[in-house]
């Protein structure tokens, strides 16, 4: 069985060095076997569109909300884009 | 220090006993070697993708070994398969411990330790039976070591030619034989680093010539090997102070 999967946009808001901070969150997300979709990028906020398993996903907010070391995430604003689904593509 | 395409030997294979794991180095790399509880041996780096926690500090499960850390288990392939605190997750394949090319011969671990591109090295020849005597760790290099057993050979254990001298042959990148009389000595050298060395001793013969007596033989040898190198180091150190 397929394992479960949502979609949630996550902003990240500080004080970012961009690439700095965007191989870091395109690095975690290979590692945690999420799809990313890069929607904004900028100094002071950086926005994703994030696909997976749900504590993946969690994980994945958690590392970035951390950071690299010349990053400083103040807040990170999560929004649901798809809710859980059993992972079966319902087209 | 240059590591590739060489098989390591890593530890004596009595020395890891199914169901237990232990840490090393092989040119300033960290290792686990850890044998399952089927008996088979793995060495991989020594480092949990989670967290960085050593992996030698784990517990094994079965064929699986488990972080000390947060618990995260892993399969004989270097896949994680459990997290915890995520019973039900899929754990995906993309996390995974660095592994290396294990297998035993002449009653030692060895691992290929070696970059992707490089080719299959060729394991050293299996000497047969073989009786363990101890692993040494001396704060030398390889040469200086090898010089040092050289220097001062064992007398041999069996046998009647005494007064025959020692030989010491290479025969193979990180093996040598040490014959002694009527006894061959398998020696494993294993480079912790520029300045370290671990020696893996084993005689080559039956248990029932070197059991007990044979091996207590050989182990005051390499005692009195790894005391003089001490002594050394000792005096080396203490002329580099005074300077």
């Amino acid at each position: 069985m397929a394992a479960p999967t949502e979609t949630v946009r996550l902003s990240f808001i500080g004080r970012l060095v961009l690439p700095s901070f965007a191989e870091f969150a395109d690095k975690r997300a290979a590692k945690l076997d999420l799809k990313l979709a890069v929607r904004s990028a900028g100094d002071e906020r950086f926005t994703v569109d994030v696909s997976g398993q749900p504590d993946l996903i969690d994980a994945f907010e958690m590392a970035c909300s951390l950071g690299p070391l010349d990053c400083l995430v103040l807040d990170c604003d999560r929004t649901e884009i798809h809710g859980v689904s059993n992972g079966e593509d319902k087209r | 220090m240059m590591t590739t395409g060489v098989w390591h030997p890593i530890a004596l294979s009595v020395s890891i006993e199914p169901g237990s794991s232990a840490g090393t180095h092989v040119g300033g790399r960290e290792l686990v070697v850890w044998r399952d509880n089927s008996g088979v041996a793995h060495v991989w780096e020594d480092r949990c993708p989670h967290r960085g926690m050593k992996l030698s500090f784990g517990f094994v499960r079965g064929d699986h070994i488990a972080c000390l850390y947060h618990g995260w288990q892993y399969d004989t392939a270097g896949q994680c398969r459990y997290i915890p605190a995520h019973p039900d997750l899929k754990v995906p394949r993309s996390i995974t411990v660095a592994t290396y090319r294990t297998a035993e011969a002449s009653g030692m671990i060895w691992a290929a330790i070696e970059s992707a591109e490089s080719a299959a090295p060729a394991l050293p020849e299996d000497a047969g039976e073989v009786v363990p005597i101890r692993s040494v760790y001396v704060d030398v290099g390889a040469d200086a070591l090898l010089a040092a057993i050289e220097a001062t050979p064992p007398r041999p254990f069996g046998g009647t030619e005494r007064s025959v001298a020692a030989k010491l042959q290479r025969v193979g990148a990180k093996l040598h034989s040490l014959a002694a009389g009527a006894d061959t000595l398998l020696l494993g050298l294993q480079s912790l680093s520029d300045n370290r060395t671990a020696l893996h001793v084993v005689v080559a013969g039956p248990a029932s010539s070197y059991v007990d007596k044979g091996q207590a033989h050989f182990l005051a040898w390499t005692a009195e090997l790894r005391h003089r190198l001490d002594a050394q180091s000792a005096g080396s150190n203490h002329i580099t102070e005074a300077a």
